[in-house]
C-alpha cells in the first residue's frame, strides 16, 4: 500500500462532529455508518464531537485480546488525546476495514490462483479484501493490518484540528503542539471539540504528518504490577455484568433456543417425538431442519426440556470413533506419498540412516470457551437482525443471509464481544441455525448451544502424528546435519478454508480437502536453528471428523514436536539443553537473547535428571520479524497427574504497544497451553464427545496455575501479536521438564494420553 | 408462584419450580450478568450468593431457592464499589470477561467471611474456569480486595457507571458538556 494512492475524506458527523476515513482510489466503498439528518458521512476509522469524546471504529472482534483497546490506544496516541476522552465502537462492514495480511496469509483457501495474493499488497488481495468486505480477526494480524491506517486517520485528524486553532491564532499550523485533548501554541490552548466545527473544513495534507514515535510501552524491570498507562477500556462493564454478550441480549417478546446436532458421521434427522412436546409449558415452537433440531421456549431450559422429551434420532452409518484416528494416521506413513512443504539443502542423502527418529502423537484439542455458541435474532418485513460474535463477520452475515433466502444488504450484523474464543468464533454454524429459527418462529429468538453440542458440532484442532528424524554430523558430538519433520494428519487449514469461503458442510469440506498438501497446516514445523538440510513434510490423511482452527494453530503441535525432539537430541549428544540449543542460534541473535533470558530469570540448572526443569522455545512469523518466546517450566508428576509449578518466559515480541496486554496474552497463552499439555483433548465414541462435560477436560483452574513469570525484551522491531506464543511454548517446556523430573519422554498430547 | 428476594427485591417467578435458579435470574428477571457455561456446575460463570454462600446457580432450583436472599454480579454493589470488583479491575484481572461475575461472586462471598485469607483460602475458594487465563492475576487480586475490606488499602480504577457529562467534564480537561456555549 503506497500514501500515494490515498485519498481522503472528511465528512461532518451527526452533532457537527469530525469523521475522518481514508479512501483508497480509485475505488469507493458503501458507507459503514448510518447516516443521519445534515450528516454527511463518508466511512470513517473516527469521529470527534463536540463534547470532546472521541470514537473509534474498531474492525476486530474483542475476544478478551483487548483488541479494541489496542487499536484505540493506536488512534489516541497518534492523535493526541486523552485516554479519559476515547471511545470504541464496532465497525460495521466495509471495505474500508479489509485485513489485507490475512487475506494474503489464506490466499490458498479463497482464491484460485493464491500465487497472485499471497502478499498484503498484490492486487488481487486488496480487490478481495475490500471487495468482499474481509475484515476477519485471525493469525494475530489486528496491528499488521490496521494499525498503519488507523494512524493515518488520527493523523489526519490531528493536523486539521491544528489548522483550525492556528487560523484562531494566526500562525502555521506546524507550530501548534497538540496532546492530552487539545492544541496548544505557547500559553494558548483550545480542545479538540472547541475546534472540531472548523476543522471539518479543512484539507489535510495527504500523506498526513505522521508522530514520529508510533504507540509503544517499554517493559520496566520490577514493574509488572504497576499501573497501565492505558487500561482496558471493557474492565468496568465487565466487572459488574453489564457488559452484553451475543447470549445477553434481551428484546421485546425474546425466546429461547436450543438445539440438537447428530453424532459425528450422522448428520441428518430422522425422527423425533413431536408429541412429547404438546401441551408442554412454556414451549413456543419447534424448528426442524434436516441437520438439527431445535426448540423454542420462554426459557432456554424449557427449550432444553422440550428437546429432552423429544428424542430426536440422526441417520446414518455408525458414528465416528476417535479410535480410528490413530491408526490412519500411522497408516500415512506407509500408504501415503508424503507432500514436499518446505526443503532445504540435501536432507533426503543424509537422513537415509537417522541418528535419532521419534513419533509425536497429538490428540484433537477443544476450544472449550466459557460461553457456547449463541447468537440473537430478529426476522421482520424481510430484514435479519443478528447479534453475534463473529472473527469473519462479512462471511457469517452472508451464510445467516443465504441460509434463509434474503440478500446480504437485508442482514443486519450487530458485533458483540465473544466470551473467549481461541478461533472457534471463525465458525458460524449457529449464525445459519438462528437465522432460520427466528425466521420459521417469527418472534426474536436466542440461541444459545448446550455445553456438549459446542464439543460435539465445534470442530476441534487436528490431531497429528508426526514424525521426526535427525541426522548428526559424524564425529562432532550431536551436531544436527539434517533434520526432516513429517506430519500425518487432515488439510485441516482447507477443510476450515472450505468451511469459511465456500459455505461447505462438514463432510463436503473433508472432501473437498482430501489428499491435498496444507502448507499453513505445517507452519512452524521449520526448527528455528541453524541447521543446512531441513524437509518438512505433509502426509495428507482423510477422517471422518471435520477439523478446526484452535488458538495456537499449527505453532501449538509443531512447537511440542520440534521441542521435545531437540531434547531428545540434547540427551543423545550428552548436552545441556540450553546449551545444546545455544550452539544453534549463532546467527539468531533474538533467540539466543529470549534463550539467555529465560534460563536466568527461571533459574536454570542445567536440566540434569531429577531437577524438574524444562526448557522450551519458539519463534513465530518470519526470521527478520516475527515473535519470540523461551519458557523454562518446572513440573513433576504427582497423584493429581502433571503438577505444573513455575513457568518463567521470556518474550520478543517487537514493539510492544500496550505493555499489560501483551502481558495478559503470554500469561494467558501459557495458561491455554497449560491446558494442552494436561488435557482439553476430544475423543469420540458413536460420534458423540467423551467426555461430554468441561470437568472431563482436566482444565486447570487457579489452584492448579503455576507462578508464571514473563519478561518482555525492549525492541524496536515490527510488532508481533503475543496472543500465540505462550500456547506453542508451554507443553513442550512441561514435557521436558517432566522427562528431567522422571526420566520418561511423554511424545503424546495430552501429555498423560494413552492410545485409545 | 415461587418467591424470593433478588438483589433486596421481592420476585415471584410464574415459571416451572424445577427451572434452576440460572435461568429464571437470566431469561425472566433478565439479570444477564450470571453466565451459562455448561449447566452441570463445572464451570462457575453463574456463581450467585443464596444466603450468602457462594453457589451455582444452573444447580439450584426456583423451588429450592424459595424463600431466600439471591444476590447477582447486578446486585453485588450499585456503582462498581465492592472491594472485589476495584480490585479486578486494578490488576487487570480480566480478559474475555465472560466467567468474571462468577469469579467476583466466589471472591466477594470469600472475603465476606474471611477478610484476609491466604493463597490456599483464595485457590479453594475460587473453583472457577477461566479459559482466557487470568489465574496468575487472581491471588494478587483477591489480597488486595481483601486488604481494601479491612480499610488498609483503597483504589479507585473503575468508574462508577453513568458518570454525567458535568461530572466528566469536571474531571477531564478535554472533555466538556455537551453544547455548552464556548
Amino acid at each position: 500500500m503506497t500514501l500515494t494512492r490515498r485519498q481522503f475524506a472528511v465528512g461532518a458527523a451527526a452533532g457537527g462532529g469530525l469523521l475522518v476515513a481514508w479512501y483508497l482510489w480509485p475505488r469507493s466503498y458503501p458507507s459503514p455508518l448510518s447516516p443521519g439528518p445534515g450528516e454527511h458521512v463518508f466511512g470513517g476509522w473516527l469521529t470527534i464531537a463536540r463534547d470532546g469524546v472521541v470514537t473509534v471504529a474498531v474492525p476486530q472482534l474483542e475476544m478478551g485480546q483487548g483488541v479494541n483497546s489496542l487499536l484505540a490506544q493506536v488512534a489516541a496516541v497518534e492523535l493526541g488525546a486523552d485516554w479519559r476522552q476515547i471511545a470504541v465502537e464496532p465497525a460495521p462492514p466495509s471495505g474500508i476495514y479489509g485485513n489485507l495480511p490475512l487475506a494474503a496469509k489464506w490466499a490458498g483457501l479463497w482464491s484460485s490462483v493464491p500465487s497472485l495474493a499471497d502478499e498484503a499488497d498484490d492486487r488481487l488481495t486488496e480487490n478481495f479484501a475490500r471487495g468482499e468486505m474481509f475484515a476477519a480477526t485471525a493469525d494475530g494480524t489486528a496491528l499488521e493490518a490496521f494499525e498503519l491506517p488507523i494512524r493515518n486517520a488520527a493523523a489526519a485528524a490531528r493536523t486539521m484540528l491544528a489548522m483550525a486553532a492556528a487560523e484562531r491564532w494566526d500562525i502555521d499550523f506546524e507550530e501548534c503542539e497538540v496532546a492530552d485533548g487539545f492544541v496548544t501554541y505557547g500559553d494558548e490552548r483550545l480542545s479538540f471539540g472547541a475546534l472540531v466545527e472548523d476543522a471539518a473544513s479543512y484539507d489535510p495534507p495527504d500523506p498526513p504528518p505522521l508522530r514520529p514515535q508510533a504507540a509503544s510501552e517499554g517493559p520496566i524491570a520490577g514493574e509488572a504490577e504497576a499501573q497501565t498507562a492505558f487500561p482496558r477500556l471493557d474492565l468496568p462493564a465487565k466487572v459488574d455484568g453489564s457488559f452484553l454478550f451475543a447470549c445477553d441480549i434481551r428484546l421485546p417478546g425474546l425466546v429461547y433456543a436450543s438445539i440438537r446436532h447428530g453424532p459425528l458421521g450422522q448428520p441428518e434427522l430422522s425422527r423425533f417425538d413431536a408429541d412429547a412436546v404438546k401441551g408442554m409449558r412454556g414451549v413456543v415452537g419447534v424448528v426442524r431442519s434436516k441437520r438439527y433440531l431445535a426448540a423454542v421456549a420462554e426459557s432456554w431450559w424449557t427449550a432444553e426440556q422440550a428437546l429432552k422429551a423429544m428424542r430426536p434420532v440422526f441417520r446414518g452409518p455408525p458414528g465416528f470413533d476417535s479410535a480410528a484416528i490413530e491408526p490412519a494416521l500411522e497408516a500415512a506413513f506407509d500408504t501415503v506419498e508424503p507432500e514436499a512443504i518446505v526443503s532445504y539443502g540435501d536432507p533426503g542423502e543424509l537422513l537415509a540412516a537417522p541418528s535419532h527418529t521419534s513419533r509425536y502423537m497429538i490428540a484433537p484439542a477443544v476450544h472449550a470457551s466459557i460461553e457456547t455458541a449463541s447468537a440473537t435474532a430478529r426476522f421482520a418485513d424481510g430484514r435479519l437482525e443478528l447479534w453475534i460474535a463473529a472473527q469473519a463477520p462479512e462471511l457469517t452475515r452472508r451464510a445467516a443471509a443465504k441460509a434463509i433466502g434474503i440478500g446480504a444488504r437485508d442482514v443486519v450484523l450487530y458485533p458483540t464481544a465473544a466470551g473467549g474464543s481461541f478461533d472457534a468464533r471463525l465458525e458460524r454454524l449457529h449464525a445459519i441455525e438462528v437465522a432460520q429459527i427466528a425466521q420459521q418462529i417469527g418472534r426474536p429468538v436466542q440461541l444459545t448451544w448446550p455445553r456438549v453440542q459446542e464439543f460435539q458440532s465445534l470442530p476441534p484442532r487436528t490431531p497429528v502424528l508426526a514424525e521426526l528424524a535427525a541426522a548428526f554430523t559424524p564425529g562432532t558430538g550431536g551436531q544436527i546435519a539434517a533434520w526432516r519433520t513429517r506430519l500425518a494428519m487432515p488439510a485441516t487449514t482447507r477443510e476450515f478454508g472450505a468451511r469459511l469461503f465456500d459455505n461447505a458442510t462438514p463432510e463436503s469440506a473433508i472432501a473437498n480437502a482430501a489428499g491435498q498438501a496444507d502448507p499453513l497446516a505445517c507452519e512452524g514445523a521449520v526448527p528455528p536453528y541453524a541447521i543446512a538440510n531441513i524437509a518438512v513434510e505433509h502426509l495428507p490423511v482423510t477422517l471422518d471428523l471435520p477439523t478446526g482452527r484452535l488458538r495456537g494453530n499449527s505453532a501449538a503441535y509443531t512447537a511440542f514436536c520440534t521441542e521435545s525432539f531437540l531434547d531428545e537430541l540434547a540427551e543423545k549428544a550428552g548436552q545441556d539443553p540450553f546449551l545444546y540449543r545455544m550452539a544453534l542460534l549463532g546467527q539468531a541473535p533474538r533467540m539466543a537473547d529470549v534463550l539467555r533470558r529465560a534460563t536466568r530469570i527461571g533459574g536454570w540448572d542445567g536440566g540434569r535428571r531429577g531437577s524438574s526443569q524444562g526448557l522450551a522455545m519458539v519463534r513465530m512469523g518470519s526470521a527478520d520479524g516475527g515473535g519470540r518466546i523461551a519458557c523454562v517450566a518446572e513440573a513433576a508428576l504427582g497423584a493429581g497427574g502433571v503438577q505444573v509449578t513455575r513457568l518463567s518466559a521470556a518474550v520478543d515480541i517487537g514493539r510492544i504497544v500496550n505493555i499489560d496486554l501483551a502481558r495478559q496474552q503470554i500469561e494467558g497463552g501459557l495458561i491455554f497451553g497449560l491446558s494442552q499439555a494436561t488435557g482439553s483433548s476430544a475423543a469420540f465414541k458413536d460420534g458423540k464427545p467423551v467426555p461430554r462435560s468441561l470437568r472431563g477436560l482436566s482444565l486447570p483452574v487457579l489452584a492448579d496455575c503455576p507462578e508464571v513469570i514473563v519478561d518482555f525484551v525492549a525492541s524496536e522491531a515490527a510488532p508481533f501479536d503475543p496472543g500465540e506464543l505462550g500456547v506453542a511454548v508451554a507443553a513442550p517446556a512441561i514435557a521436558n521438564a517432566l522427562y528431567s523430573a522422571t526420566g520418561r519422554r511423554f511424545r503424546r498430547l495430552p501429555l498423560l494420553s494413552e492410545r485409545q | 408462584m415461587t418467591s424470593m428476594t433478588v438483589n433486596g427485591r421481592a420476585v415471584r417467578f410464574a415459571m416451572d419450580p424445577e427451572t434452576p435458579l440460572l435461568w429464571a435470574l437470566r431469561d425472566a428477571a433478565n439479570l444477564t450478568g450470571t453466565k451459562y457455561g455448561c449447566g452441570e456446575g463445572d464451570c462457575g460463570a453463574c456463581m450467585v450468593h443464596v444466603d450468602g454462600e457462594a453457589l451455582r446457580s444452573c444447580l439450584i432450583t426456583i423451588a429450592e431457592a424459595e424463600g431466600r436472599l439471591i444476590t447477582t454480579i447486578e446486585g453485588l454493589s450499585r456503582d462498581r464499589s465492592h472491594p472485589v470488583q476495584q480490585a479486578m479491575v486494578a490488576e487487570q484481572a480480566i480478559q474475555c470477561g465472560f466467567c468474571t461475575p462468577g469469579i467476583v461472586m466466589a471472591a466477594a462471598a470469600l472475603l465476606a467471611k474471611t477478610p484476609s485469607p491466604g493463597e490456599e483460602e483464595i485457590k479453594a475458594a475460587i473453583p472457577n474456569l477461566c479459559r482466557c487465563g487470568v489465574y496468575p492475576r487472581l491471588v494478587s487480586a483477591i489480597e488486595r480486595a481483601g486488604r481494601v475490606t479491612q480499610r488498609s488499602d483503597t483504589i479507585s480504577a473503575a468508574p462508577a457507571p453513568g458518570i454525567s457529562a458535568e461530572d466528566a467534564a469536571r474531571e477531564v480537561p478535554a472533555l466538556s458538556v455537551p453544547d455548552a456555549p464556548e
